[in-house]
This record gives C-alpha cells, sequence and structure tokens, in this order.
C-alpha cells in the first residue's frame, strides 16, 4: 500500500489529534487489514504451493518464486482475458455515450412529450436486477444470433444507459443557457451547438463517468458468464475463475495468487492515479435519489 | 521403437477410419451401415495422394477442462495431430469444469458444437435427447474390445444405445499412504469395518492422522457406508420419499458418528479442499476415501511424492452390498446435430486410444481410456479392477436424485463428518423431518 | 430557446430504443413468463403452457429456494445493518478531521475496484484458512482454539463477512459525499452550545443524511437480491445449502446446475420477478419510514 506523505503547513495541534485517537484507530485497524491482506498474497504469489500450505511464506526458504507469475500469465491466456477486458470496457464506454450524452442533453433541455416518461424510465431501470433482464435477452439473442462478442458489447452499453444518462442529465442542467442563446445569435446550429459547444462544458463529468463504467465493465462478471461461449472472449473476471480452477485442480497454487495479482495490479495502478476521479463517479449520479 | 509403434497406430487408426468413412453420408442413427461395407471409397481415397480424408471439415468440442490443465494441453496437441494426419480442424472450447452448467441450454439451442466432454453419467441423462448413437460407429472401430465393459452397460442403460466414449475412467475407495502405514505398523490393508478402526487406532497411536476428509468429499465418503448397508436403490427410494428412521442408515449415520468421537479424523476435518487431503502430502494423514485424481492433486499441491495404495471401502456387519466400489467416467459424446459425426468419432478415437490415449494417462496421470494402454505406476492394477467391474456404484447419485432436497442433504453429510448429530437416530430423524 | 423537434427525437431515442430492448421487453416478457410452465430458457412463445400461479406455488414449496430467500433475508437484514453501520462509522471518522483523510478514502474504497473473484479468492484461501490463516492466527494469539470457519456453522457467516468487507467503501462514500454536503457552521454552532460530537451526530448528522440513508438501503436492497458471485466464490463445486441464494437458484434452474435433469424457465422468471417485488416493497417502506420532507439547510 502506497502510504500518502504530505507536509502540512498547519503545526501538528496535538490535542486535536488526541481527540482523534479513536478514529484514526478505527481506520487504521481496517486499512491494515487489507494491506495484510494484500501483502500475503503477494507473498505467497511467490511462493511454491508446499510452502503456501505449510504457512511458511516469506520465509522464500526455497528462494522466490518469480516463475510463478511467468506460469500464471503463459498457462493461460492473460493476456488475451486482458485484451478482451479492454476491448469490451472502451467500446462499451464510447457506445454508452453516444447514446447518452445526446438524450442527457435533450431532457435537460426541453420539455417534451414523453420526455418525463422517459426520465423516470431511465431511474426506474436503474434498480431493475439484472436476472429479470437476462433471461428474455438469451432467448432473444439466440432467436437473432447473435452471440459473443458483439452480444456482450451491446449488452454492456445498453446496461449502463440509464446510469450514465441520468448523470449527465444532472450536470447539463447546471449549465446556463446562455452559451446556447449566444450560439444561436452566431448561427450556430442546435445539433453543432450540442457538440461544439455543451459536450466540451461536460467534459469532467463525461471522464468521471467513463472512468466509473470502464470499472464497472472490466470488473463485470455475470453477463460473461452467461453470454461468452468461449474461452478467447472471456474478460477477466470470468478468465480469472478458471485460472484460480484450473490452478487448484492441479495444485499450483502459488501460480493461482500470482494470476489474482496480475488481474488485481492494472485497476490498482489505474486507481491509485485516478481514485479522485473514480471516487467522484460513485457519489455523483445515483446519490442524489 | 516408439516411432514404429506410432507409425502402426497411427495405420490402425487410418484403417479404422476409412472403414468408418462408407456411412458418413448416412444419418448415423440408422441401422443401414452395418451392412453396407465401404468397399469402393478406401481404393478412391489413396489415388489422391494429395488430398486427406476430412479436409475442410471442421469440428468444435467444448471441453470440461481450463486451459493450462495437462488434459487441456495433451487434448490441444492431439487435435493438431489429427488435423496433421487427417485435415479435419478440430476447434476446442476449454470451458472448466461448469460446462455442465450451460452444455443443457447450449445443446438446445443448437450451438455449433460436435464434441462435447463430461461425466457420462450427465451424458447418458441430462444430455441424451442432443446426443448422437454411436453404436454403429464403435462397432466399426472395434470400440468393445480396448474399452471398460461396465461404462458401455451403464450408458446403454440410461439412454438406451451408446452416447458415449470413455475419456478418463476413474476407480474409487481408499487411498492411503504405504508408508505411513509402515510407520505405524499396519501389514495388511483392512477388509471390514472393525479391521479398518483397528487401522486407524493404530495411525493414531503413531501420531499420524488416520482418515484425511475435505467437507466436498462428506457425501462421497458416507454413501459409501451408505450403500453397504441400504444398497443404491434403496437409498434412492428414501432420498425421494423420506423413511430414514428405523432403518438401517441409523447404524450407517452411527458409524461416521463413532468414527469421529474415536478421534480417527485428521486434524481439521472436514476442512475445506484441498486442506485436509493435503495433510497426506505433509505426512500428518494417512488415508483419503475419493478417486484416484486425488493422488496426483496430493503430490502435485504439496510437492511429494507419496507412495499411494488403494484398498475398496471397508464391508460392514449385515451389509448388503459389501463390495461397493465406485466407478466412473469422463467422457465425450456427438452431438445428434453434428454434421460430421464420423469424423467426430474418429477424432474422439484419435484422442482416448493408442499414442495419445496413452499419452493422457500419463501427462494427467490417469487410468488409460485403452485398456490395452499402461496405467502410470500408483495406479497399477486398475485397468484390471475396471475390467473386471459389472455395476459400479455412482457417485453419489442415489443421494442426489431428489433435486430440491439435494443441497441440503449434501450438507447434512458434512455436519455428519461435523459431530451435529449425537446419535445415527438423531439424523435419521432430522433427515426424516426435510420431507413433511 | 427554439425547440428543435427533430433533433429532440433523434437525440432521446437511441436512449428510448435501449430502454425498451434492455429493461421493458425482457421485463415484461420474464414477468409473462412467470404465469407460464416454459421448459426452456429458448422456448418461443408458441411452446408455452398457461400454469396460473403454478411456478409461484413450485418455488415456494421448494426447500431449496425458501433456504436461499433465507440465506438473502440474513444478508439483507444482519448484513445490511453491519455493513451501513461500518460504512457510517468510517465516513465520520473520515471526515472529522483526521490527517490523511485522502489516504483513507481510497484505501478503504479499494475492495471495490478489485475483481470479486480475486478478492474472494483472497479471504477463502488466506484469512479463513484452518491451518494458516489469518483470523486463525489471531485466535491461536490469545490462546484459542482454532476455528473452523468454513465449516457448515460458520460459511454462511464468512461469506458474508467478506461480502461486507467489500461492501462498507462504496456506502461510505456515499455517506461522506452526504456529510460534506452539511454546512459546516452547523456544527460549529453546535459546538458553542456545548453540544459533544455523539449528540451532534445524532442529532445534526443523521437527521440531515435521511435523504442520504434511504438511497443507501435501496441500493443495499438491489446490490443483495443480485448477490450471486460470492456464493459461487464460495462452493466452488455445487450449490451447498449454507451459502445458496435466490439467484444461484434461478441459474441452475434456468441453465441447469449439477445433476439437476429438468430445468424450469417458468419458475425461474417466477424467481426473479418475487426478487423484484421484495426490491419494490423495500423501496416503499424506506419511503414511508423516512416519511417527511429533507431537512433543508
Amino acid at each position: 500500500m502506497k502510504k500518502e506523505k504530505k507536509t502540512y503547513k498547519a503545526k501538528i495541534n496535538w490535542h486535536k489529534e488526541l481527540r482523534l485517537l479513536p478514529g484514526y484507530l478505527i481506520v487504521g485497524v481496517w486499512v491494515l487489514f487489507t494491506a495484510v491482506m494484500l501483502g500475503w498474497i503477494v507473498g505467497a504469489s511467490l511462493s511454491t504451493s508446499r510452502e503456501i500450505f505449510s504457512g511458511q511464506i516469506f520465509k522464500f526458504e526455497s528462494g522466490v518464486h518469480w516463475e510463478n507469475y511467468a506460469t500464471a500469465w503463459n498457462a493461460q491466456n492473460v493476456s488475451v482475458f486482458f485484451a478482451n477486458s479492454l476491448l469490451y470496457s472502451v467500446i462499451s464506454c464510447v457506445g454508452v455515450l453516444a447514446i447518452s450524452a445526446p438524450a442527457a442533453y435533450v431532457l435537460s433541455r426541453w420539455k417534451f412529450t414523453g420526455g418525463k416518461a422517459l426520465r423516470i424510465g431511465l431511474v426506474v431501470a436503474m434498480s431493475v436486477p439484472v436476472i429479470m433482464v437476462i433471461m428474455p435477452i438469451y432467448s432473444l439473442s439466440v432467436q437473432w444470433g447473435i452471440k459473443g462478442r458483439v452480444l456482450l458489447v451491446i449488452l454492456y452499453i445498453l446496461l449502463r444507459v440509464p446510469y450514465t444518462t441520468i448523470y449527465l442529465l444532472d450536470f447539463f442542467s447546471t449549465l446556463s443557457r446562455a452559451y446556447e442563446e449566444a450560439a444561436y445569435l452566431d448561427g450556430c446550429s442546435a445539433p453543432k451547438t450540442f457538440l461544439k459547444i455543451m459536450l466540451p462544458l461536460v467534459q469532467p463529468a463525461i471522464v468521471t463517468v467513463t472512468i466509473f463504467n470502464f470499472m464497472s465493465v472490466w470488473n463485470e462478471f455475470f453477463m460473461a458468464l452467461i453470454f461468452t461461449t468461449s474461452e478467447s472472449m472471456a474478460p477477466v473476471g470470468v478468465g480469472l475463475l478458471n485460472i484460480i480452477n484450473s490452478m487448484k485442480y492441479t495444485g499450483q497454487y502459488g501460480g493461482m495468487f500470482a494470476a489474482v495479482i496480475i488481474v488485481f495490479l492494472p485497476t490498482f495502478l489505474l486507481y491509485i492515479f485516478l481514485s479522485e476521479k473514480i471516487i467522484s463517479g460513485v457519489t455523483g449520479g445515483g446519490v442524489k435519489g | 521403437m516408439k516411432k514404429l509403434t506410432s507409425l502402426l497406430l497411427a495405420s490402425v487408426m487410418v484403417l479404422s477410419m476409412l472403414a468408418g468413412c462408407g456411412n458418413k453420408a448416412d444419418t448415423p442413427n440408422s441401422e443401414a451401415p452395418a451392412s453396407n461395407p465401404p468397399a469402393s471409397q478406401p481404393a478412391e481415397n489413396s489415388q489422391e495422394p494429395a488430398g486427406k480424408q476430412y479436409d475442410g471439415v471442421e469440428l468444435t468440442m467444448w471441453s470440461m477442462w481450463s486451459t493450462g490443465e495437462p488434459q487441456a494441453n495433451v487434448i490441444s496437441a492431439a487435435a493438431a495431430a489429427f488435423e496433421e494426419q487427417t485435415g479435419a480442424k478440430v476447434n476446442i472450447e476449454f470451458k472448466g469444469r461448469d460446462v455442465n452448467k450451460v452444455l443443457s441450454a447450449s445443446l438446445e439451442a443448437k450451438e455449433a458444437i460436435d464434441i462435447i466432454e463430461d461425466d457420462y453419467k450427465r451424458i447418458g441423462t441430462v444430455y441424451q435427447d442432443y446426443t448422437m448413437d454411436l453404436t454403429d460407429m464403435a462397432k466399426a472401430a472395434n470400440y468393445d474390445s480396448f474399452s471398460y465393459k461396465c461404462f458401455t452397460d451403464q450408458s446403454i442403460a440410461w439412454c438406451g444405445f451408446l452416447n458415449a466414449i470413455t475419456e478418463q475412467p476413474n476407480v474409487g475407495g481408499i487411498f492411503y499412504d504405504k508408508d505411513a502405514f509402515a510407520k505405524a505398523g499396519v501389514t495388511a490393508e483392512p477388509k471390514t469395518w472393525a479391521e479398518f478402526l483397528d487401522v486407524c487406532q493404530k495411525l493414531k497411536d503413531a501420531d499420524i492422522g488416520p482418515l484425511a476428509q475435505d467437507s466436498a468429499y462428506c457425501d462421497f465418503a458416507f454413501y459409501h457406508t451408505l450403500v453397504r448397508y441400504l444398497g443404491e436403490d434403496k437409498i434412492e427410494e428414501l432420498t425421494m420419499n423420506g423413511g430414514w428412521a428405523g432403518t438401517a442408515a441409523e447404524q450407517a449415520a452411527q458409524d461416521i458418528i463413532d468414527l469421529r468421537n474415536s478421534g480417527f479424523l485428521a486434524d481439521g476435518a472436514p476442512d475445506e479442499f484441498p486442506s485436509s487431503q493435503n495433510k497426506i502430502g505433509f505426512g500428518q494423514a494417512a488415508m483419503v476415501i475419493c478417486a484416484d485424481y486425488v493422488t496426483a492433486e496430493v503430490n502435485n499441491t504439496t510437492g511429494s511424492s507419496v507412495n499411494w495404495g488403494l484398498f475398496n471401502y471397508p464391508a460392514v456387519d449385515g451389509g448388503v452390498d459389501n463390495g461397493a466400489a465406485y466407478m466412473g467416467a469422463n467422457s465425450l459424446a456427438i452431438t445428434s446435430y453434428s454434421e460430421n459425426g464420423q469424423a467426430a468419432f474418429d477424432f474422439i478415437i484419435f484422442l482416448t486410444t493408442g499414442e495419445w490415449g496413452q499419452k493422457l494417462a500419463d501427462e494427467a496421470h490417469q487410468i488409460p481410456a485403452d485398456s490395452r494402454n499402461t496405467a502410470p505406476a500408483d495406479l497399477t492394477g486398475t485397468i484390471e479392477t475396471l475390467q473386471a467391474a459389472e455395476s459400479p456404484m455412482t457417485w453419489c447419485a442415489s443421494l442426489s436424485v431428489n433435486a430440491d432436497l439435494k443441497d441440503t442433504i449434501k450438507s447434512m453429510c458434512v455436519e455428519l463428518f461435523e459431530g451435529k448429530y449425537a446419535d445415527g437416530a438423531a439424523f435419521c430423524a432430522a433427515l426424516d423431518a426435510l420431507y413433511k | 430557446m427554439k425547440k428543435n423537434k427533430a433533433m429532440i427525437f433523434w437525440f432521446s431515442l437511441p436512449a428510448l430504443l435501449s430502454l425498451l430492448i434492455m429493461f421493458v421487453y425482457p421485463v415484461c416478457r420474464t414477468v409473462l413468463m412467470s404465469f407460464f410452465q416454459v421448459e426452456s430458457v429458448t422456448a418461443t412463445t408458441a411452446d408455452w403452457t398457461f400454469y396460473g400461479l403454478g411456478n409461484y406455488l413450485k418455488i415456494f414449496k421448494s426447500a431449496s429456494f425458501l433456504t436461499s430467500m433465507r440465506n438473502m433475508m440474513m444478508i439483507w437484514f444482519v448484513g445490511g445493518i453491519i455493513t451501513l453501520a461500518l460504512a457510517m462509522l468510517m465516513a465520520v471518522v473520515v471526515t472529522s478531521g483526521i490527517r490523511g483523510k485522502k489516504f483513507f478514502r481510497a484505501a478503504i474504497y479499494l475492495p471495490n475496484i478489485i475483481s470479486a473473484v480475486a478478492l474472494a479468492t483472497m479471504w477463502i484461501q488466506y484469512i479463513f484458512n484452518y491451518d494458516y490463516g489469518m483470523l486463525n492466527e489471531i485466535v491461536k494469539l490469545f490462546g484459542g482454539e482454532k476455528i473452523k470457519w468454513l465449516g457448515t456453522d460458520l460459511k454462511f457467516w464468512a461469506m458474508t463477512g467478506s461480502f461486507i468487507f467489500g461492501s462498507v467503501g462504496y456506502y461510505m462514500l456515499i455517506y461522506i459525499s452526504g456529510i460534506e454536503g452539511i454546512p459546516q457552521d452547523l456544527y460549529e454552532a453546535a459546538t458553542i452550545d456545548g453540544a459533544g460530537k455523539v449528540s451532534q451526530f445524532t442529532r445534526i448528522t443523521l437527521p440531515l443524511l435521511k435523504g442520504v440513508i434511504k438511497t443507501s438501503i435501496t441500493f443495499w436492497s438491489i446490490n443483495t437480491t443480485t448477490f450471486f458471485l460470492w456464493t459461487k466464490m464460495f462452493s466452488p463445486i455445487d450449490t451447498e445449502s449454507s451459502t445458496i441464494v435466490p439467484v444461484i437458484y434461478l441459474y441452475d434452474m434456468v441453465f441447469g446446475g449439477k445433476g439437476i435433469t429438468t430445468r424450469d424457465a417458468g419458475a425461474g422468471a417466477a424467481v426473479g420477478v418475487v426478487l423484484t417485488l421484495i426490491i419494490i416493497a423495500v423501496y416503499l417502506i424506506t419511503e414511508q419510514l423516512f416519511k417527511g420532507n429533507d431537512l433543508e439547510y
């Protein structure tokens, strides 16, 4: 874990800090627990199965087993899983925006027939459990012969539309109408105004919601489990489960934990750099309720 | 020498494949091909050395293994060799053990699959409507001469025709560490329950946990005792309708409770798979009730080479089926709607017999599906056991016929080993309470 | 500003279509399907046979389904109280003016960005292990007997516990954003009036967070009704009665689990409808409980 180091300009007020001690203890223990858990996994990923099962991690008596990482990477197509997840995430994020941003814009700007219904529908859709949706979609996809990657990406896009639209809608409504009026006077058409002026103005919201969508699709499991027909299409979640199962049956526990770390690392790094954005993505849309 | 053998095998293969190709165009289910020998076609083929037999044929196989497992590696290599030899391309989807969760729906949706791989019982029961009758092709390939009769018979009993070709046969029983037995001064494998308890006591005195038991296998372990006292048919009847109290099931449960209370389970048992069975690899436990793959699992996970032995679960006093032993198989089947049934069949035989069958046995450390091959060293004797077997015990089949209660019953088996029930009668009463 | 009808139409059409295809149509079809006898999920409506409430009667007579509902309710109720309470505690601590606020906030949210498959593996293989697991090491430190965390008794709670650990961060963020919306001068005034931290929390923070708490309860309900992956991880080989939840039951029913020979998509649909009704009920109840206008500030 990365400990954040900052120099504080304010002098430490010991009295205040002491009063906050119980608070430090609570969050400290929680974070320590997370750190120990991750640390152990790292240790285990560098040990042999025998060492793991006899509790001999971190002694590295038989050396540090970096080869576990090579095993995990090669034995299974981890790179394929990553590529799949990346592909699904990127395409879905773009697709969702293409559908959601225009809708959010017109919904925020004008009252029109069905507008309110659409808005309510989107909010309600956010609470529909996936299992209500999955069975008809499954039979539709068989009927229409859409499957594999294409199907999965379509599903991810459609699934993320309600959340993304509602999230962007809130941001569009905060923008002043003066922008559009000025553009109108300059002879800029409405669609062009949207593309050239309004969209850039909500860019921060777009970035935030995209990061959030990205993470959701990256870690998605249930849909991928049901709708991927081949290992070569599996994203990381399903792929990791395959790895874990196969390593378990062949007794390569070191490799199994190495796989866990490999899958964990990219999201973790992304998180270190983007945690502020990600966090504001979480609390932005739905919370307003 | 090896080259010669493989050459021989290959030519046998080609011959058997050519024999089959006469009925390729026919619907595989028809009775006709037997009296319709492929007279002219082999000659035709030999006149065109450039074209391979199955050029342009593509097969899709859904495998129950995951990429990286030894079975998967051998299957991939075999597929490449098969393409080289016949021109047929086999696309393999390694779907892992969970394949059984998606197969039914996929077969029904007529997903483009030619070959499926799963437990032979599920192939014989759950998927039977979607599988091809392999009887004639098997006859042409002389399948009976090198396969295990018990599995063929069982397949036919389930669905009326042969629909599964054995790939990975398994035998179950009590696997033990011969060195641990020697250390504890045990000289003979126990035959009866009394002798078994005696062995447990000796092991315990020698400070070795007698029986390793992971919770995932608790139902399987208890099933052995139950089958000895009641037989599988009676268990099925009780599982469906209840009425356990007053039957010999009480004694069966009591035996397990006594075993536990005497401290004959390894430390921590029943534990989460694979913690308990691993104790054998660490020399802390001596026996485990499982199927043969446990030997490879323990050796791999613990990095040890246990000196394995196997004996059948001991006989109980007044038992009705004291010789029952688990035998099962993961098998391959062909979908009923496959357009390349014969090519698929040829690949299956190519994979499970001869050179590749042997490789599968060696690499994955399993009993060869082809009885002419040799079993890995510590599985010596298993081929003969399988050949002699008549009606093998299933993997808890009778205990899971009640779809609605099977999860609960399975958990109760774990609780039995955990010591949750005061005595056998209490266990049976709890079972009966499920049928209110 | 002029209303551009064509633009409104074309801009909202894709969203409308996705709503219809992905939500309206499937939900209607699932509801309809729950009243029919349908074996296969891919069966066309021509193969459906009207069954009335048969599917509902069937699942409510099924021991497995009832167990799964009981498990889900436990996760929802007990797990919910613990999760939301912990999240609130963390949120209050993090916003109390401690140093490294951003670090703690990010670190506590961290489990949410890890693939749940990886997270569950860490818990099962390390924390709960009988021989060398973290919890048993702690127990041993205090001289206790090693505990079987994954035995039939505790497995459910082990699973719920690790699920809670993974969820707290998310609800904490929601609460933090709620707390940060409360004007600071309210607290300053209270401090001047001599109110302690606890009474500030119960008198100011909680009442003002009403709306946020309501939202978090709805989210938690949706989350627990779709509980699936953790059960799958904690019972890797076959469904177990100690960890079964409705979605697993549905999955086994519809797609055919291990050893299940008869599939029943109609019953699966009924399970889905029951879960949705529960979400709606919970939503209405919380609306009722937290009635009254959100306090204005």
